[in-house]
């Protein structure tokens, strides 16, 4: 229910009893006739679902396509003079340098996204993987890495990503593993929580009894089950993910480079008090676009773990 | 009540230990840890000055003293030792109030902590307040009449405001009240208490109104819950007014999910001061971080992470006692 | 309600308080005080209450009528789904806001209904109270039960913390609580389920109302208490001259310790009488059934009890006719046509059955159903059952 939030998202644990949805709150039945006759709400994904989903499909698809799309070169100094305003020929005006933002806006979504879901993929990998051996293997193993789950999230997260980056040479890929490791923990309990539900279940017994090997039953029997939850919360994760590449950028700690162009980046660029009094749109037009596409994913998202009753991740 | 504390105790002490030997590690892995002591400084070739060759020769060649400060920073970081004792003499060093040299400036890290960390925890501390504040009554208004207008309109409205990222919300803030309004300062004014509050209510806001909305879809649906509850029907049929069981009655059992994100949404706020400060001007241990991390004053950086991190673990250690407190039934178990 | 109803009710109530003051020196309950005024403490005329859901309107309850004295005691009895615990919330102002209600409430001929719109303070808990069933829920976990007992008395009379705290420890002591004193500063984890409804009970008597509703007081706690809890009710409802409406779904609780008994079924008073008629002469075949259903400590070892077959109509538009006639072995022709109209055949007890038990037209139907094996609305009589009457 609560979406993905702030720099690595506000801490959304939840009593695992409390059930809760978007609009109307699942109330606890009570004795006593009256109360067990509140309204239920039909399952509907509603026009404010689609119209995300067409944002994030948007979005995508544009940063795919940017290359070969009729746009500027982003990088390019000076086409049209420094900090002009929204006009026909540069729909969102043009920075301190003279670069064109709107074309800028659309090759920062490359980085945004590609940081994304590199590093949501890379936290279902490990912290899945690691989730699924503890909630299976239980006993000394998962103590131990229940206990590395509990040191990670004792960093706020920003911390933790500060650390790791500022010794390392910033690429691409060290800030999306950056951002990855942050995802293991929070993806580990989640994946734990659910393979000790599925580990007792009936089919996962048979298997057992059936002498199946344990590899076999975490593969064929748990996995499956384990992703549906988890893959119901990448894109919850994803706009944690791109806010916290955003946070990064606001510490000069994003991927480097004067042609490695996110929003964040973009954001920290036209945020300088002297950009910001003259020429506001450089920063508003990467900011809109960054609050849509979070908006969106946080919507899509809530809405598919609402379907598949999945808790909620804490970050 | 005592056998709790002490097992939460213990796990505290654990925790502080690897978080800290995380930091050093990461500090001392991740790259040459001697460049990330001195920066450039590590190229020099100091090998004389180890050999005790004359040191008018030597100073004669670094006339500015470097090799000193390298031998100075292997000293203190013990780097001619294995990783584990190196990390346990640091460690020692640290209790014993001993955070190290900025190779910077030459400065005492703990008087640069002392320094900056106060300005810090009074944005945060402020944050939490306009979090609260907001979130309290907001969350109290939209379960007392839930599904109503005023409850649908705010369900909208905390969901898109969980969405702004915090830099975005300081920008725009920013730029609205400083830059177009001009009704609060573009940067820290530390002439006194009034002028520093007042310099830091924008930037609290920023931190604090994304947290509010966190807080009030917690509270509202907690409060739900609990306005279902038998014990509300008996307040009701003992003739209290709304109000009262909504303040005495219905609160505070509601308030455990809300206490529970309370000390991990303290990390979210960390994080979230650190780029506030940036966008604020603010001179608090954020800015500090950001700077010295970007001068490689690996001292700095360290000794800022090890305290953010321990008051992060003792805060969520805190946040367990007080969930004690509120629930009585956790106090007796 | 207009004044034509009104005083028509008002003639009919004078009548009936005559009436029941004789029956309370009849049963001897030591209430000599009780019945004064010359009209009742509470008056519920045609109440009616829907919860609108998507599948339409559920009507709770259906049309419920009862006069209560002062000092009177009332027994609605019925199963879950009856309506009893929905006409108690109504009173009480503690219906969900979806819920529609229609009917008039009047106490001491006040508007109650005004009276919640208006919002008035001071009504509920010092007039009017409630007990819950379940004494684990209905106290609120983190306050100390002292406090939840003086918080009323400080709101209500304005009294201060220590008076009330006092108090709390004195009606602690009232309710038969050891060691009130100290029980005072306890959570309510810290005590034991009986003790807990003890706790809730001297919560509701705090501002001394003239009205105890109580709804399934001892459903929820330990059977070796339920008779000390009901034996207190008693003693505290004739130490403090209040009325009582008593809910249950156990016909057997209601017996001894009510004045009158209405048993409702599907939103409806189906029956109607003082205690001990209804005991001596039950009318209604769902009385009947309903006693059957419930073990005695009286029965014969080896006793059978009779569960009533089949379940409780839809109460999302009923059909116009006697609601019970497919769960009823007397069941005619006759039933299924229209509602049967609720009337006394002697003097006040009223039931509404076409075909009642224990006269000549219930056995006739009785024997007529057993000959065919069904009834009239298809219930299969094979399940035969030793007929007493």
């Amino acid at each position: 229910m609560k979406p993905a939030n702030q720099p690595l998202g506000a801490g959304g644990v939840k009593p695992a009893n409390q059930p809760s949805g978007a609009s109307g709150v699942k109330r606890r039945s009570s004795r006593g006739g009256a109360d067990g006759l509140d309204e239920v709400k039909p399952r509907r994904l509603g026009l404010g679902f689609w119209l995300a989903a067409s944002w994030v499909v948007a979005i995508v698809a544009a940063s795919l396509l940017a290359p070969v799309l009729p746009l500027t070169d982003p990088t390019d100094v000076g086409v049209g003079g420094p900090r002009l305003p929204p006009s026909r020929d540069w729909f969102f005006g043009t920075d301190s340098l003279g670069r064109d933002v709107f074309s800028r806006t659309v090759y920062g979504a490359r980085i945004s996204l590609a940081v994304g879901g590199f590093a949501i993929g890379f936290g279902m990998v490990f912290g899945g993987g690691l989730g699924i051996l503890a909630g299976f293997f239980r006993g000394r193993l998962d103590h131990v890495i229940g206990f590395v789950f509990f040191v990670l999230l004792s960093f706020p997260a920003l911390v933790l990503a500060i650390l790791i980056t500022a010794t390392l040479d910033r690429t691409l890929l060290v800030v999306s593993l950056t951002l990855g490791i942050l995802a293991i923990a929070p993806v580990g309990r989640l994946a734990r929580a659910t393979t000790l539900v599925y580990a007792e279940r009936e089919f996962v017994a048979a298997a057992r009894v059936l002498g199946a090997r344990r590899g076999r039953i975490i593969v064929r029997e748990l996995l499956p089950n384990v992703l549906i939850p988890m893959g119901a919360l990448t894109l919850l994760g994803m706009a944690v993910t791109v806010v916290a590449e955003g946070a990064l950028a606001f510490l000069g700690l994003s991927v480097a480079g004067d042609d490695a162009i996110s929003w964040g980046k973009m954001i920290v660029d036209g945020a300088q008090l002297r950009d910001l009094q003259q020429a506001p749109h450089v920063a508003m037009f990467p900011i809109t676009a960054m609050f849509l596409t979070v908006l969106a994913l946080n919507l899509v998202g809530d809405r598919i773990r609402e379907y598949y009753d999945v808790r909620e991740l804490a970050f | 009540m005592i056998g709790f504390v002490a097992r939460r105790a213990v796990t505290l002490v654990l925790v502080l230990l690897a978080v800290t030997f995380l930091a050093f590690a990461a500090l001392n892995v991740l790259g040459d840890p001697l460049v990330n002591v001195v920066g450039a400084l590590a190229e020099k070739d100091c090998t004389e000055v180890y050999a005790g060759v004359a040191e008018d020769q030597s100073t004669s060649l670094n006339p500015s003293g470097d090799c000193e400060i390298v031998a100075q920073a292997r000293a203190e970081y013990h780097l001619d030792r294995p990783l584990a004792p190196r990390y346990f003499l640091w460690l020692s060093d640290l209790i014993r109030g001993d955070f190290g040299t900025s190779f910077q400036n030459n400065q005492p890290v703990g008087e640069v902590l002392r320094e900056k960390f106060p300005k810090s925890l009074l944005l945060m501390a402020m944050a939490q307040a306009v979090a609260l504040g907001v979130s309290i009554p907001w969350g109290v208004a939209s379960a007392y009449r839930a599904n109503r207008s005023f409850d649908r309109a705010s369900t909208i409205g905390s969901f898109g405001l969980l969405s702004v990222p915090v830099f975005a919300m300081g920008v725009v803030l920013l730029y609205l009240f400083t830059l177009r309004w001009n009704i609060f300062p573009s940067a820290f004014d530390d002439a006194g208490l009034l002028p520093r509050l007042w310099s830091l209510v924008l930037p609290a806001v920023t931190l604090g109104l994304p947290l509010a909305a966190a807080y009030q879809r917690l509270l509202r649906t907690d409060l739900i819950t609990t306005l279902q509850e038998d014990f509300v029907h008996m307040a009701r049929a003992k003739g209290l007014t709304p109000v009262r069981i909504m303040f005495r009655h219905a609160l505070r059992p509601s308030m455990f999910s809300m206490v529970t994100v309370f000390g991990l949404n303290t990390g979210t706020l960390i994080g979230g001061s650190l780029v506030v400060e940036q966008i604020f001007g603010i001179p608090g241990i954020g800015r500090e971080i950001v700077t010295a991390v970007i001068r490689d004053d690996f001292p700095v950086v360290l000794a800022a992470v090890v305290v953010i991190a321990v008051g992060f673990v003792v805060v969520n250690f805190l946040v367990d006692l007080l969930y004690s407190w509120l629930d009585p039934r956790v106090r007796a178990a | 309600m207009n004044d034509r109803l009104m005083d028509a009710q008002i003639r009919e109530g004078a009548s009936r308080g005559d009436r029941y003051r004789e029956g309370a020196s009849r049963a001897d309950r030591g209430r000599e005080g009780a019945g004064r005024g010359d009209r009742p403490l509470l008056e519920v005329h045609d109440l009616r209450v829907r919860f609108p859901t998507p599948a339409g309107a559920v009507r709770a309850v259906d049309g419920v009528s009862f006069d209560l004295w002062p000092g009177q005691a009332l027994g609605i009895v019925g199963e879950s789904g009856s309506g009893k615990s929905v006409t108690a919330r109504t009173l009480m102002n503690l219906l969900p806001r979806t819920a529609r209600v229609d009917g008039d409430v009047l106490y001491e001929g006040r508007d109650v209904r005004a009276l919640a719109a208006a919002g008035a303070k001071h009504f509920w808990g010092v007039e009017m109270t409630m007990v819950f069933q379940d004494p684990m829920t209905s106290l609120n976990p983190v306050k100390k039960v002292g406090e939840q007992i003086a918080e009323a008395l400080r709101y209500h009379l304005g009294q201060s913390r220590g008076e009330a705290l006092a108090e709390a420890a004195d009606l602690l002591g009232q309710v038969g609580i050891p060691e009130p004193a100290r029980r005072v500063g306890q959570y309510p984890h810290e005590l034991s389920g009986g003790l807990r409804q003890r706790v809730v009970i001297a919560m509701a008597l705090a501002c001394r109302p003239r009205l105890l509703i109580a709804d399934e007081p001892t459903t929820a706690v330990d059977v070796t208490v339920q008779k000390h809890l009901l034996d207190l009710l008693d003693r505290l409802r004739a130490e403090r001259e209040m009325a009582m409406i008593l809910i249950t779904h156990d016909l057997g609780v209601a017996k001894g310790r009510t004045d009158d008994v209405a048993v409702m079924y599907a939103g409806r008073i189906v029956e109607l009488a003082d205690t001990v008629s209804l005991f001596a002469d039950m009318r209604h075949p769902y009385t009947e059934a309903l006693l059957r259903s419930i073990p005695r400590i009286d029965d014969p070892s080896g006793h059978r009890l009779d569960p009533i077959g089949g379940r409780p109509p839809d109460l999302i538009d009923p059909p116009r006719r006697c609601s019970f006639a497919d769960r009823c072995r007397y069941a005619q022709r006759d039933c299924l046509e229209a509602v049967p109209e609720f009337a006394g055949l002697e003097g006040l007890h009223r039931f509404s059955c076409n075909h009642p038990a224990g006269t000549e037209r219930g056995r006739a139907a009785l024997a007529a159903n057993q000959a065919a094996g069904r009834n009239a609305a298809g219930l299969s009589m094979t399940e035969t059952r030793e007929e007493i009457r």
